[in-house]
């Protein structure tokens, strides 16, 4: 009998299998201990650390009691925190629980500086603090790293007075400079930081005054310059700087801040499927101790999961679409206990059409304003608001969006009027000269364009096909051309479209510049459409370089005016924000950045889901 | 033998070379180019800044070489021997070098690394599901053989033909729906790989004061329970069907009858002969599933939200990700002929008949 593989062979390779198995089981276990056991050595590490000053600090006799003692040397220093201590006041407050968010994909990097992602930013944001933010209640700027600030006649310099006390999450104060070495950091070439030194060209030099100022020095006079100094977070110099650029570079997850969470291992998270990324409350904040034990972001791609998850009360929050906004509203059980807002943001953008008004050297039809206006007259957009965005947005009037002062309340969007927009097209010279229905030009042209849009995106494509209905019933042939995003992008470079649907995110405080400026036509600059309107350019420019707000909105209300009459875009809407938060959240509210910040939040002791025992910290 | 072994392991080079210079220079030459308007994942950029930081990039990654150079830049990057890169990624002197596969050009990060990450859950997917796929397969598909046109084989041949028409993606949503919604039944978690509260688990499941704890080993395995379930079943349907087919093949052939005829008892005819017979069929099926199971499910690693190399590569297509691209073509192709070689080979070890020689 040849030597075969027979059943005794089979018993021993499966135990073989089951050994080498039980050993990297064993290993793996061996792993988890060692990870526990550098977290609490960090722990005791930091807690010594901590012991060394006090007992310093008692010995030089110094007392520091939080930030509060600073004296109030400008009507900048109000109380970032009043509204967190309001929350404080309510009866039954509680600290404790965990907050768990979601992601639908896990960011590359959390390292500041390099990583470009919208996730990683949210993850930042709770780490990392500005020298300023806006109250999200009146949008005035409020003191956060920053006590006062002044700003020069000529608004070349920007001083902040720096908040004294303020430690890292490890221990270490925080210093001016800190605030000096972060900036050279972000200019130094050898950072992999392009999009951040794009961002602060305009800032010449960080100066360190004094210990306790900072200055910012411009380049030259620009409108956004406050806001670009106040959005400065400080990196700890004694923790990145001892890294190489390269080293940084390459870094995942080297993450430290003065923030009210902090990351567990400040230097050593990398991305790892399926598993959530964790902040831990950070005790050595210096303002209010955060509300949650941990912040989670969990990564759930798929839509459908997302939303059982949520259903399930294993999420907190969840940013559905309209469709699933709606149908979530349907459901009894899910609104008793949970929470739902709908609200506009000031942020939010618009999705617009633009009409191209030169290709290949030659004026297209669209190079006539009244051909634009009549477009635009002959697109329902109420009706596109209700079809398609369910009512979850609104029609927009121009590039501002109405909630910011930039924007002139008078105006009024354009109405649906198809009789106007074919009496409009007919003095444009379009007339249907053989009765086939379609309108034709002069030269016997028929009116006919392809409207370029992402390939992927379903809500452009239903946009697009009403769109089209609508223009066929005026005698104008809309051919829908979806293109897949680089090619799209490529061709607007080359401006190789009749027209394209976009759209496009705004800030508090928007710049026409780049898109509508008409310099900006040259090259493969924004103004793909090649639309110049030198009375625009002038209040652009003069707007630009205006430092005082009050003189410089109505300089933009006049540009937004000259836009609504031009129709350089049709601009369509704006989309709403609509948000669930699960039911056990207390003092959750709209204020006019969209919801108020989660460190007002709070969850009843008894209703607590993750933690039972009470871990929160005291109150300063 | 050896001989045949090392001349088709020789062979892979130039096909390598082959596949890895289509994929290239057709991307180099598609519309909308590489990389490019990709890399600013964030679209409020605006247009100047977005210039000047695509101007970075493709001078980081030398895209604004023409693409033979970037071709073999890229050669040279992942071969053992040539120049070697110093810091900055000007070439230095000649000689021997680790292979490198890279930058992702979206992601900024070692390809590597990408993989290293992504990988595991591939593997660990794998590994689970394997096992139940030519278990349940093979043993029903023998059943069913030896059964034919009894109640086993009715059943199952239904069942499995059933399975095997319904799509991965419609399960997986269901199966969420269903069986991970507290509105139903709240058996199994809806995403991910770990709870929430996993790190501070006890590896082993415990009974304590507070009650039962499930411990981390347990918690992960509960939470492979959906995504194998998905994975497995098209599978062991296939492969059911394409053991029953081969059996039944050999079960009516003449040796069949004499073995029977020599009162040889049915379990030896049926393992000994018949099923030895069929497994040349799955050997060539299993060769081929192998590249495609490293490969991943972007749909299954998608739903449950657990990404592994599926949807590395299909993000990286996507985004006109080169060098993962590249990466990603060079490791399946690399796979997928050893895969072939072995095949070869274990057709040779399971039947005497087949010889390289």
């Amino acid at each position: 009998m040849e030597n075969r593989f027979g059943v005794r062979d089979l018993i021993v390779t499966v135990l073989l299998l089951a050994l080498i198995g039980s050993v990297w089981l064993s290993m793996k276990q061996a792993d988890r201990h060692k990870e526990q056991l550098d977290q609490i050595q960090a722990i005791v590490s930091a807690q010594t650390k901590d012991l060394t000053r006090i007992e310093n600090q008692l010995t030089q006799g110094i007392v520091t009691v939080g930030a509060s003692t600073q004296p109030a040397n400008s009507g900048a220093d109000r109380d970032p925190f009043e509204h967190v201590r309001a929350a404080q006041k309510q009866p039954g407050y509680a600290r404790g629980d965990y907050f768990v968010d979601v992601f639908s994909v896990v960011p590359d990097k959390l390292t500041p500086i390099i990583s470009s992602d919208a996730y990683s930013s949210m993850v930042q944001a709770q780490v990392l603090e500005n020298l300023c933010d806006r109250d999200e209640r009146t949008l005035d700027w409020k003191p956060v790293l920053a006590t006062a600030w002044r700003i020069s006649a000529d608004g070349l310099r920007i001083e902040f007075d720096l908040r004294q006390n303020v430690l890292f999450s490890d221990g270490e104060p925080l210093t001016a400079d800190d605030f000096v070495w972060t900036f050279d950091w972000i200019m130094n070439p050898d950072v992999e930081a392009p999009r951040h030194r794009s961002y602060f060209e305009k800032v010449a030099k960080v100066e360190k005054l004094s210990d306790k100022t900072i200055v910012f020095i411009f380049k030259e006079p620009y409108f956004d310059s406050f806001s670009l100094a106040a959005s400065f977070s400080p990196l700890p110099k004694h923790f990145y700087a001892k890294r190489t650029p390269t080293e940084f570079n390459r870094s995942t997850g080297l993450l430290l801040g003065t923030g009210p969470y902090r990351m567990p291992d400040p230097e050593s998270w990398k991305p790892e499927p399926g598993k959530p990324i964790e902040l831990l409350r950070n005790d050595r904040y210096w303002g209010q101790p955060a509300p949650f034990d941990r912040w989670v972001f969990r990564v759930i791609d798929n839509d459908q999961a997302r939303l059982t998850t949520f259903r399930n009360g294993e999420l907190d929050a969840i940013y559905p679409t309209a469709e699933q906004y709606k149908s979530m509203l349907d459901d009894k059980e899910l609104l008793k206990r949970t929470q739902h807002f709908e609200y506009d943001s000031p942020t939010a953008g618009y999705v617009y059409v633009a009409w191209n008004q030169k290709r290949e050297g030659k004026p297209t039809i669209f190079a006539d304003k009244r051909v634009r206006q009549a477009m635009t007259m002959l697109i329902d957009r109420n009706r596109i608001v209700q079809d398609v965005m369910l009512g979850y947005a609104n029609v927009a009037t121009g590039p501002f969006n109405p909630l910011s002062k930039q924007c002139d309340p008078a105006i009024q969007p354009w109405p649906y009027d198809p009789a106007r927009a074919k009496e409009l097209l007919k003095q444009a010279g379009f007339e249907d000269r053989d009765n086939d229905g379609v309108l034709e030009s002069p030269t016997k042209q028929p009116l006919k364009f392809k409207l370029m849009y992402p390939a992927k995106s379903e809500t452009y494509k239903r946009v697009v096909l009403f769109m089209k209905d609508s223009m066929a019933t005026a005698g104008v042939v809309l051919e829908p051309d979806p293109t897949e995003w680089n090619v799209l992008i490529g061709r607007l470079e080359k401006r190789e479209f009749d027209a394209s649907s976009l759209g496009w995110t705004a800030g508090l405080e928007g710049d026409l510049y780049q898109i509508f400026h008409s310099s900006q036509i040259e090259g493969t600059g924004d103004n793909a459409i090649s639309y110049s309107n030198p009375e625009l350019d002038k209040a652009i420019e003069q707007a630009r370089s205006t430092v005082d707000e009050a003189t410089r909105m109505p300089i933009w209300r006049k540009a937004h005016q000259i836009m609504h009459d031009d129709q350089p875009y049709t601009f369509m809407f704006i989309r709403k924000s609509m948000s669930f938060i699960d039911g056990r959240f207390r003092n959750v509210q709209q204020t006019k950045l969209g919801l108020n910040p989660q460190l007002e939040w709070w969850v009843p002791a008894e209703l607590r889901r993750w933690t039972k025992s009470n871990t929160a910290a005291p109150t300063k | 033998m050896i001989t045949y072994v090392i001349r088709r392991l020789v062979l892979m080079v130039p096909t390598l070379l082959g596949i890895t210079a289509l994929v290239f220079f057709v991307m180099a030459y598609s519309p909308g180019g590489v990389g490019g308007p990709a890399m600013d994942q964030q679209e409020n950029i605006k247009g100047q800044e977005a210039k000047r930081i695509r101007e970075y990039y493709n001078r980081r990654y030398g895209l604004d070489k023409p693409p033979i150079v970037q071709y073999g830049r890229w050669l040279n990057q992942i071969s053992p021997v040539g120049f070697v890169p110093d810091e900055k990624g000007e070439l230095g002197k000649f000689g021997f070098k680790w292979p490198n596969l890279g930058e992702s050009l979206v992601r900024h990060r070692p390809v590597t690394q990408l993989i290293a990450e992504s990988l595991p859950i591939t593997v660990l997917l794998n590994a689970v599901s394997i096992p139940f796929v030519y278990t349940i397969g093979i043993v029903s598909g023998i059943l069913a053989a030896r059964f034919r046109g009894k109640w086993f084989d009715v059943t199952t041949g239904s069942l499995f033909l059933s399975l095997w028409s319904m799509p991965t993606i419609w399960v997986g949503v269901m199966l969420i729906g269903f069986l991970a919604n507290a509105s139903y039944l709240k058996w199994f978690p809806t995403a991910g790989l770990h709870d929430i509260l996993a790190d501070s688990m006890p590896f082993l499941p415990r009974f304590t004061d507070a009650g039962w704890e499930r411990g981390w080993l347990l918690d992960t395995m509960w939470h492979l329970v959906l995504p194998v379930v998905c994975m497995s079943y098209g599978g062991f349907a296939y492969l059911s069907k394409l053991t029953r087919g081969s059996m039944l093949d050999n079960l009516n052939a003449d040796f069949v009858r004499t073995a029977r005829a020599k009162g040889v008892s049915e379990g030896t005819i049926l393992f000994r002969h018949v099923f030895r017979n069929s497994v040349l069929a799955l050997i060539t099926v299993a060769a081929s599933i192998v590249p495609a199971l490293l490969g991943g499910s972007v749909v299954i690693e998608t739903i449950f939200s657990i990404p592994g190399m599926g949807r590395l590569s299909v993000e990286a297509v996507q985004y006109r990700d080169r060098e993962l691209i590249l990466a990603t073509t060079l490791i399946g192709g690399m796979i997928g002929l050893l895969s072939d070689i072995l095949r070869d080979v274990w057709y040779a070890a399971a039947d005497p008949r087949v010889s390289y020689e």
